[in-house]
């Protein structure tokens, strides 16, 4: 057949340009499968993840009056409710008392049930337990004897044998079919435990109104991978169980709940695999257009041959398949064992699913479409060619204004990247906001193409001025030769610079999300380590090894008007600096300025904009708290606070430490503290075995993993590492390997050069100032456009980041990589380029 | 005087076993300033081969070449002119020609009146902007003489500089080979197949299936 | 009356590049006949290439028609030329005529298998006349001048073209390797080929049935 007997000589005579074709397409169709990887990856583990964090799928609560039937799905045990009027102890002669309080009837394999659900703190868990606070309250330890005040029943009495902490007190108390959106109740302070028998001993006689009866389940945790999907899945059957009970019981959907956050998630996952993995898909497809251009020269040459022979278009359409499905047969596979390899290596996984797969697949198609047309119809090189239309009309410059146009109206009307409705199973993305983006993408490639056409067209005499001291007298023909290269030469160089920008916006882009998650992470934990609930003092702290400073800050709870608010109280002094405070934490001045008022007026304090809003308050006014022992603390209004180390998201209140003491308002003193480099968690562990198991210690590190719910923690670790990868292969092919074509189809003047007289050194020049044209225009546009694309990146996912960033991070480490691999690549393509000239320059000229 | 160039038992083959091809062996031979001479020989007998060798294009695989009469590095001093199309495309017809006189350290300015002068010498000065592609054969074929012709190499070695060209023009380019040689004191060399061109030079060697046979008596 | 293989009618062709116009053919009217052997010669740059592309139909006329075997070669869809053209045309272009990563045999098997003619013996036969055996393995890179103009001829009429153009198939052959060229040209003139050659040769000329001169672009 023709077309092997055509293949067979393609893979004998042109090896180096198949396999440079082959080499892009893998490299094209790896970038969307690996990437593909991640994201089924990174949803699988988000589902994973919710799954894990709730103990408690279900709560279905028995109705007042009914009585709950049949079988319930899945593992379910019932657990009962009793509100009581307080609990009583006795300890040192003192008589402790709680307010109301509540009373759980559990049975015996709850805790093994439901793991982490209850953690035991001190002694054993078979008998009546006490909630941590509750504990403390009554200064209770296993073995004492707490009296449970029940009216209108008498006073009963248990024995207490453990201390446990409920870490998800919140759902655990949930109010069970309250409409979506409304208020969640706050916990009972005082929570205890009780056997199933002893409970019914109990509380059986209670009042109907006093006691409720829920059933907590586990169901079948084989859920679609997709945290959309599972949210759809685990939604579908609380309500379906909810019908089936006609009535007689409410579900509390947990799983629903941690799911319905992970969907949010998730879609945000796949907007990042979109702004950031198109781009690198695209360059990918743009490099293999161009690897799979080059020998255009020679193409043009034999499809001449070929129709003098009386070929159609037929037969040059099939021979371009051929040549295709040669470069594809090779490429795609190795470009998916490339990406398997990846997926492996960082997830140790290699799943590809749905879209990732689709987008693979098209990834594939569109690169076998770039490496056909050339082959269908090449274009002579040296060509006089006419400016391009795009360059006449102005296209680059359109189409950056449209991007910023786009921005400005974007960020303009404040939008939303990704809604989600609470309890709506539809997501909505504002996709135009991929416009922004991807118009400024295609503008700056078209603006760079055109200073690279212009520098080597009409800027041909300054390009032979720049070339002149190394090429000296034979600057203008080393010009002259550039110039006439201006077309591929001109591509060469756009597509170095766009992988240089590619690396920069993607690595700046990453570094400013983990800033912002380190960032987010100290705001939870409020330092390196913290420690609460400990009698020891400042000095005491700052003696263990590997704490260079500990940071007191008082916490307690005030009403403003009718609303409990946290209350904090600070040593303005020091805080600024030993917590990091950021200037984003407040409003209307910088956190020295308003931590500075607090010095300065004893009395000032600093509350959160809606208290403001609601208050209507002015700077000056003065503000009444009443604490949670009645007292009235009078302060005045200094400033607005948005966020503070380990406040709630919503109100709270900053105050001067010393004027809270000195007004003996209740509270009780946290450390914040900042090790002097020493690994957090083994701080932490010290602080631990130091001061006890009762002391609360927690560092940064755990809360970083933990804070699960939060947008920072999609888990970018992967995804940055396989753009990363890439960005770097992208811009050593592109510099490295179409220079290296490039100059493989410059053989012959290289060759012709040297026979007419050339020395070593004046052939190098030729090569060296195409090195270094391309080298300039890579490092120059490229950090350029990077850097702007970073900065929209940042602005138009700002939803992705928490906080929003005050700046930018650039991480100059990788950008030193990419720039020295780069450089590497360059001087390596000069290096072959200048060996392969220096060969007898007769088998080149033979050979064309 | 010692030869501009001499070799000594010299063979070359391409290719190693079974398809091997001796293209040229056993050749010794010398040429000395003021030597003009005509190669000739049937196709495929070696002549292009030899050249290559003789101009340091090329490696022998047996015996040895030598540059006595010229500076070590052979190559700027030995003007050639090729078989096949030998112009470098990204260059136009002028800058194709003011190259070599760039490479040995000319002016620029100097070195485009000097190819331009060259150009016109064989009449193509009208094509001096023209793009190598946009050439016709013959055209192209001049320009590679006029190239040679402005620089000023001691050894001109032209392979068939005449087959795409009319009687006419044929010999005016193969006396002005002669013209330039003897003005430069150079050694003259041409390989052609063309009788009346051989006819026009005085020293005759002749290929034979990769041997060669000097001074032939020549016989129209 | 003999069938008429080839017309050109008042053919013209300008070349553009930039500003400068050249005009390589100004209404040149030719006809030939099958089994009839015409030289075009003329100086070089005169249009003779361009003539010869213009009756292949691998490039259009800006004015004029071009009629093969009655059928009408210029201005039609690019198929239907090129059917036309694997069919009754074989081609010998002045520089290059084999593709680079197919052997001699495989050049020569690709012009029969574009029109759907296969046949082992012709091209053997072609081959061995055009002294090429010893080489139908080989690459073209590693061929002589004169082995790869003979190599283009017979991937020419590896076709059994009813028109054989030929530019300059004899420019780089000696008389000795002319002499079988010009009688396996002559042998398929008379199984009824119309032959057109452009050439200087003066063998070529005295070779031809007719001889038409072209100058500036005109018939002389
Ligand atoms: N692509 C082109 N662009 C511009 N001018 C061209 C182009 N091709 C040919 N020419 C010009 O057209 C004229 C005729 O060229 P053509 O190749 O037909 O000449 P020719 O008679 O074949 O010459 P030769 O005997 O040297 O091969 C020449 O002046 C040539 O410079
Ligand atoms: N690279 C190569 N590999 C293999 N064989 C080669 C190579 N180059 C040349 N030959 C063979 O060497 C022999 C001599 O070739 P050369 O080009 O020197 O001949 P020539 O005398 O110049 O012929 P012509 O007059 O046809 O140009 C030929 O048979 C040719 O096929
Ligand atoms: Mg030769
Ligand atoms: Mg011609």
């Amino acid at each position: 057949m023709v077309f092997l007997m055509w293949l067979r000589g393609l893979l004998l005579r042109r090896t180096g340009r198949i396999a440079a074709a082959s080499a892009g397409l893998a490299l094209a169709v790896a970038l969307p499968a690996a990437l593909g990887m991640f994201q089924s990856a990174a949803q699988q583990s988000m589902t994973a993840r919710a799954i894990q964090r709730v103990p408690v799928d279900w709560q279905v609560e028995q109705q007042p009056g009914a009585q709950l039937k049949g079988p319930l799905p899945g593992v379910s045990r019932q657990v009962d409710f009793a509100s009581v009027a307080g609990l009583q102890s006795q300890a040192n002669g003192q008589t402790l008392t709680t307010g109301g309080a509540r009373a759980l009837g559990i049975p015996a394999d709850y805790a093994a049930t439901f793991p982490g659900q209850l953690r035991l703190l001190a002694g054993t868990p078979t008998g009546p337990l006490l909630a941590q606070q509750t504990a403390a309250n009554l200064h209770a330890v296993p073995g004492t004897v707490v009296t449970v005040h029940r009216p209108p029943l008498p006073d009963a009495q248990v024995t207490i044998t453990g201390v446990v902490e409920l870490p998800t007190a919140d759902s655990l108390f949930q109010k069970v079919g309250a409409p979506a959106g409304a208020q969640p109740s706050a916990p009972p302070d005082n929570v205890l435990l009780l056997p199933a028998a002893d409970w019914h001993r109990l509380f059986d006689a209670l009042p109907a109104d006093q006691v409720r009866t829920q059933f907590h389940l586990r169901i079948d945790h084989r859920l679609p991978a997709d945290p959309a999907a599972a949210y759809t899945r685990v939604a579908g059957a609380a309500r379906n169980l909810e019908v089936g009970l006609a009535g007689a019981g409410l579900v509390g959907d947990n799983l629903g709940a941690a799911l319905d956050a992970a969907r949010q998630d998730a879609r945000y996952a796949e907007l990042l695999f979109l702004f950031l993995g198109t781009p690198g898909i695209v360059l990918a497809v743009l490099v293999t257009a161009l690897v799979a251009r080059s020998g255009q020269v020679r193409r043009a040459a034999e499809q001449a041959l070929l129709r003098a022979r009386g070929a159609t278009r037929t037969t040059f359409v099939r021979l371009a398949l051929a040549e295709t499905l040669l470069i594809a047969v090779i490429g795609a596979p190795v470009g998916l064992a490339l990406a398997a390899v990846t997926g492996l290596t960082v997830y140790s996984s290699a799943r590809l699913t749905g879209p990732a797969l689709a987008a693979t697949a098209l990834t594939l198609l569109v690169s076998c479409a770039v490496v056909l047309l050339p082959a269908l119809r090449p274009v002579a090189a040296a060509r006089r060619r006419e400016t391009p239309a795009w360059s006449r009309y102005g296209l680059d410059l359109w189409l950056i204004a449209g991007s910023l146009l786009v921005f400005w109206i974007t960020s303009k009307t404040g939008y939303q990247l990704v809604l989600v409705p609470e309890g709506v199973p539809q997501l909505s993305v504002d996709y135009w906001a991929f416009a922004a983006p991807a118009l400024l993408w295609a503008g700056a490639s078209l603006l760079i193409l055109r200073l690279a056409r212009l520098l080597l067209g009409p800027g041909r005499p300054l390009v032979a001025r720049l070339v002149r001291p190394l090429a000296a007298g034979l600057s203008p023909a080393v010009a002259a030769t550039l110039a006439r290269q201006r077309g591929a030469l001109g591509r060469t160089a756009t597509m170095a610079a766009l992988a240089v920008a590619f690396a920069v916006s993607t690595s700046v882009f990453d570094a400013t999300y983990q800033q912002q998650a380190q960032v987010d992470a100290q705001l939870t934990n409020g330092g390196d380590v913290t420690i609460g609930q400990t009698t020891a003092t400042e000095k005491q702290l700052a003696a263990v090894p590997g704490i260079a400073a500990a940071e007191p800050l008082r916490h307690g709870f005030a009403y403003v008007g009718a609303d409990l608010q946290d209350l904090y109280g600070v040593r303005p002094s020091t805080i600024v600096g030993a917590t990091r405070l950021q200037d984003g934490y407040f409003s209307g001045g910088t956190a020295q300025e308003i931590i500075g008022r607090l010095a300065s007026s004893p009395d000032a304090l600093l509350v959160s904009q809606e208290t403001v809003t609601d208050f209507q308050l002015r700077l000056g006014d003065q503000v009444r708290l009443r604490t949670t022992d009645g007292k009235t603390v009078a302060f005045h209004y200094a400033g607005v606070v948005t966020e503070f180390p380990t406040a709630p998201r919503d109100s709270f209140l900053v105050a001067n430490a010393s004027y809270l003491a000195a007004q003996a308002a209740p509270g009780d003193t946290t450390y914040l503290i900042s090790t002097d480099g020493t690994a957090p968690h083994v701080v932490a562990d010290r602080l631990l075995a130091r001061f006890g198991p009762s002391a609360k210690v927690s560092d940064v590190e755990s809360v970083r993993r933990v804070i699960g719910s939060s947008l920072t923690s999609v888990d970018l670790d992967g995804l940055t590492a396989i753009e990363l990868a890439y960005a770097l292969g992208l811009a050593v092919a592109a510099t490295g390997l179409l220079l290296v074509l490039g100059f493989t189809e410059r053989r012959r003047t290289y060759a012709l050069t040297q026979v007419l007289g050339a020395s070593a050194r004046q052939l190098a020049s030729f090569i060296w100032a195409e090195v270094a044209l391309v080298g300039v225009l890579a490092i120059a546009a490229g950090a350029g456009a990077g850097w702007a694309l970073a900065r929209m990146l940042v602005l138009v996912l700002s939803g992705v980041f928490d906080p929003p960033p005050s700046s930018a991070a650039v991480p100059w480490a990788y950008l030193g990589q990419v720039i020295a691999l780069g450089a590497a690549a360059l001087l390596g393509a000069g290096l072959l380029a200048i060996r392969a000239a220096r060969r007898p320059p007769l088998t080149v000229l033979r050979d064309l | 005087m010692s030869p501009l160039v001499s070799c000594q038992d010299v063979a070359r083959t391409y290719g190693r076993g079974a398809s091997a091809v001796v293209a040229v062996h056993g050749v010794t031979c010398a040429l000395r300033q003021g030597d003009r001479v005509a190669l000739m020989g049937p196709s495929g007998s070696g002549k292009t081969t030899l050249l290559h060798l003789l101009a340091g294009l090329d490696r022998p695989t047996a015996g040895t070449i030598a540059w006595p009469g010229l500076d070590e590095r052979p190559r700027g001093q030995v003007g050639v002119i090729f078989q096949g199309p030998s112009l470098l495309p990204p260059l136009d017809v002028a800058e194709n020609v003011a190259l070599p006189l760039l490479i040995a350290g000319c002016a620029e300015g100097e070195a485009r009146r000097r190819a331009l002068a060259a150009l016109a010498a064989v009449g193509v000065e009208g094509l001096a902007a023209q793009l190598p592609e946009e050439l016709s054969g013959g055209q192209a074929q001049r320009v590679a003489v006029a190239r040679v012709l402005a620089g000023s190499p001691r050894l001109i070695i032209a392979d068939e500089p005449t087959g795409q060209l009319d009687s006419a023009r044929a010999h005016q380019v193969v006396d002005l080979l002669t013209e330039v040689a003897g003005r430069l004191d150079a050694a003259l060399l041409v390989a052609t197949h063309d009788p009346v061109v051989a006819g026009r030079l005085p020293t005759h060697w002749e290929m034979r299936d990769g041997a060669l046979r000097e001074d032939v008596p020549w016989s129209s | 009356m003999e069938a008429i293989a080839v017309t050109a009618d008042e053919l013209y062709r300008f070349y553009r590049a930039g500003d400068e116009e050249t005009r390589a053919l100004r209404g040149v009217t030719l006809e030939v006949a099958a089994g009839e052997i015409v030289a075009v010669t003329g100086p070089s740059g005169s249009g003779k290439s361009t003539l010869l592309t213009l009756l292949a139909g691998l490039d259009e006329p800006d004015g004029g028609t071009v009629w093969i075997t009655g059928r009408r070669m210029s201005h039609r869809p690019p198929a239907e030329q090129a059917a036309l053209r694997a069919g009754k045309v074989g081609m010998l272009v002045q520089n290059g005529n084999l593709i680079e990563h197919l052997t001699v045999a495989q050049n020569v098997d690709l012009a029969q298998r574009l029109a759907g003619q296969v046949s082992r013996k012709r091209r053997n036969g072609l081959l061995f006349e055009l002294g090429l055996s010893g080489r139908a393995g080989a690459w073209p890179s590693s061929l002589s001048g004169g082995e790869a103009a003979r190599a283009g001829l017979a991937v020419a009429l590896a076709n059994r073209p009813a028109l054989l153009l030929a530019d300059e198939p004899t420019g780089e052959l000696d008389a000795h390797s002319e002499t079988p060229v010009l009688a396996l040209i002559r042998d398929q003139a008379q199984t009824g080929t119309a032959v057109v050659i452009a050439s200087h040769s003066p063998a070529v000329r005295r070779f031809a049935d007719r001889v038409v001169e072209l100058a500036d672009g005109r018939v002389r």
